[in-house]
């Protein structure tokens, strides 16, 4: 719609000048030796947009010689920080070091946009982590990441008006259900949570609960089903929670969202470990009315998807694998490195790294949910996440493609179980377009 | 000798525009049409990297056939009969308001109405995304107390959300252009048909309007133009609001997408290049056609 002065200058111009752009972006530091060669530090650049991340980078950058970091904060990935990323390495300026989700990792390996770091994250390494998350990161048989948090899910809820309206803490679906019915009556403008139509990997993660399996690598095909029963039953759920209007649909973490949890209408969040810290970031005057649950589940016994999540990849074109990977360890497995992300009082990750979980618990200041050991409610959770879920290297298709469904979902445009489909036939098409061998199991 | 001198000068004036243009534009418009031609493949399960291959025309193909991509130009046609009759009846309407000898206060109005365009487009769809949002907007609020429930983020709410947008921001602008045109116009004129005895209607409808006719030709034919090329406003509306408005939804957002979300750069420029084409072509008809007719005129 920009009709300036040029207004006869054709839309090609706009999108011709964007690609010709990509040039342009990023900004790497190709400004310092190889490592260790001459006894100056070698110089890294990092891009992520975690909370935390910059006290992280403070850290690290006081407590080490021979490695100086510059943090460079991104836009987080959905928001455009994935697209900033790609550019990046296509254009050639990319970083050394950056963050990236599970879901998202398999589609830049698969772009080729990232490199092997096999020799440097060794087995010694990977064994203090979450062997899930070490599995996420491992693609074709070779390392592509460091995971640095679990994202178990978790049931945030708001203890104060549960207990006002007489409502017991949901542990099973049907209980779910039963709860959000029984919270409408008692005030009929709070809702129990939100479906989050800009969101497909919340749903994801109810899924991957469900023990649903989207992506399946058989030898060197892709099998690929995304409407299979777990899935189906789960899209059924939230549909008819939709349908008899027993949950909003607000876009995630929007104003209108946020404005809901301040004034009562929403009193609960169905999230992941690293909402807490969201939570609390965003409702201070809220605090100690806030309690953690376990996620529902369907038969009542603990089970987890895994939602969001962040991993530290080295790009392809980076030079200095060797140091962007220590830096990376030292974020993920070190005392030091969980310490200063959790106490910069916004990040409650609950880490891939098992036994600095008591780390990360001391530094994180509960108050907010009443003193409440948050870090056990997540500890079991993770223990509950479910082994079989694997990322396609389609991501951006999928999601992009459920998410444009999911827009007409709550006005009754389409269904949650169609838009699931949806995204499973743009996944497919996707695969054998990039001449990739798909088994399409749906 | 002269006229050596009257080249040079020439070349000298000129050389910035062409260095300017070909960077700008000749280049990037050759390096979109090298990037459609050409395709990613992958091997196994994908995680052996890539490989860049000629596919000729794919990528055009797959663009044409892709629904999405057909519906954007769907959505674009919606949008043209929607908003560009709204636009051009309402900027001259107050336009004509304005000219009129009944107007008070010309320069306060002229202002005022122009106001909205100063504000980016993008400002002006975020300021408008937070009056469609239920609950925060005190318009909701309001019609809602009036009996009135509307969902402007909803299937059947989307369009009229976007030229709701487009409307507040282009109609002052093309207001001053239709107001400008109607000061120019020979005051004798006027009048000639006052004497005569024409009423304020006739003189408007009869004699103003046909008198400013090209410039709302190229109104029209700017907005057209600029229609197609829809993309800031409801790239606000898909993004954090869980809206409507797919990320397909116009051909721009097409190509923004393919391009920045599914990494397909050759489906991208192929995608650009159509809608550009199609903009050239409509240009070209428009252009011959009004063209002809203001001759005859």
């Amino acid at each position: 719609m920009s009709r300036s002065s040029s207004r006869t200058s054709l839309a090609l111009a706009g999108t011709a000048t964007a690609l010709a752009v990509l040039t342009a972006c990023g900004g790497s530091g190709s400004d310092s030796a190889a490592p260790g060669s001459d006894g100056k530090p070698v110089s890294i650049t990092f891009w992520g947009w975690a909370k935390g991340s910059k006290e992280v980078v403070d850290a690290f950058n006081a407590s080490h010689k021979n490695i100086k970091v510059v943090y460079e904060e991104i836009p987080s990935g959905n928001a455009g920080g994935y697209a900033k990323i790609s550019n990046a390495v296509k254009a050639g300026n990319a970083p050394d070091l950056v963050s990236i989700e599970y879901p998202q990792l398999p589609e830049y390996v698969s772009q080729g946009a990232l490199q092997d770091i096999g020799q440097y994250f060794t087995e010694d390494i990977r064994k203090k982590l979450l062997p899930q998350a070490v599995e996420l990161t491992t693609l074709g048989g070779k390392n592509w990441a460091v995971p640095f948090d679990a994202s178990p899910q978790a049931f945030y809820y708001r203890k104060d008006l549960f207990e006002k309206y007489g409502v017991e803490v949901p542990t099973t679906w049907d209980e779910f259900r039963k709860a959000a019915e029984k919270i409408k009556k008692a005030d009929k403008k709070a809702r129990i949570g939100t479906f989050f139509p800009d969101d497909p990997t919340t749903f994801q993660a109810m899924a991957w609960q469900a023990g649903a399996q989207w992506f399946k690598a058989e030898g060197d095909t892709w099998k690929v089903d995304t409407t299979d029963a777990a899935t189906n039953k789960v899209a059924d759920y939230w549909q008819g929670l939709l349908d008899d209007d027993l949950i909003r649909a607000n876009a995630s973490f929007s104003p209108e969202w946020t404005n809901s949890l301040k004034n009562g209408g929403t009193v609960g969040y169905l999230g992941a470990a690293w909402g807490a810290g969201v939570l609390k970031g965003t409702l201070p005057e809220q605090s100690g009315k806030w309690a953690v649950a376990p996620m529902p589940s369907w038969d009542g016994k603990p089970a987890s998807g895994m939602l969001g999540g962040s991993t530290f990849a080295v790009t392809k074109t980076s030079k200095k694998a060797k140091a962007a990977v220590e830096f990376a360890t030292w974020m993920s497995t070190t005392e030091d490195g969980i310490k200063a992300r959790i106490e910069s009082g916004t990040s409650s990750a609950f880490p891939a790294a098992a036994e600095l979980r008591p780390v990360a618990k001391n530094a994180f200041d509960a108050d907010f949910y009443g003193g409440e050991d948050i870090y056990q409610v997540f500890e079991d959770a993770a223990a509950s996440i479910g082994p079989d879920w694997t990322w396609g290297p389609t991501t951006g298709t999928t999601n992009t493609t459920i998410k444009d469904q999911f827009g007409k979902v709550a006005a009754g445009g389409t269904t949650i179980t169609d838009a699931v489909k949806a995204g499973h036939d743009a996944t497919v098409a996707e695969l054998k377009k990039r001449g990739l061998k798909v088994e399409d199991a749906g | 000798m002269n006229r050596a001198r009257t080249t040079r000068a020439a070349a000298i004036l000129l050389g910035p525009f062409f260095v300017l243009f070909t960077l700008a534009m000749v280049v990037p418009i050759g390096y979109a049409v090298w990037l459609s031609l050409f395709t990613e493949k992958q091997s196994g399960l994908g995680f052996g990297g890539t490989e860049t291959v000629f596919s000729g025309l794919d990528n055009y193909a797959a663009a044409l056939g892709d629904r999405a991509f057909r519906e954007g130009f769907g959505v674009l046609l919606g949008y043209c009969l929607f908003y560009i009759p709204l636009l051009l009846i309402g900027a001259l309407a107050l336009a004509l308001l304005l000219d009129s000898t009944l107007a008070r206060a010309r320069r306060f109005f002229q202002l005022a109405l122009f106001l909205p365009h100063a504000v980016p487009g993008i400002i002006a769809a975020l300021i408008w995304v937070y009056l469609y949002t239920p609950q925060l907007s005190p318009v909701i609020s309001a019609m809602e107390s009036g009996g009135i429930g509307f969902d402007f983020f909803s299937p059947e709410g989307a369009l009229p959300s976007v030229v709701n947008i487009a409307l507040w921001e282009w109609l002052g602008y093309n207001m001053v252009i239709f107001y400008a045109a109607l000061q120019a116009i020979d005051r004798s004129v006027l009048e000639a048909a006052t004497v005569d005895g024409a009423g304020a209607w006739r003189i408007a409808l009869s004699i103003k309007v046909p008198l400013i006719r090209a410039s709302v030709v190229m109104v029209a034919l700017f907005t057209v133009i600029g229609s197609l090329q829809l993309f800031t406003e409801p790239l606000i509306l898909n993004k954090g609001t869980g809206s409507a408005v797919s990320s397909t939804w116009t051909p721009n957002m097409y190509a923004y997408t393919a391009a920045f979300e599914r990494n397909d750069y050759g489906l991208a420029a192929a995608a650009s290049i159509l809608l550009a084409l199609t903009a050239a072509l409509l240009s070209f008809v428009v252009t011959r056609f009004t063209g002809r007719k203001g001759r005859k005129a």
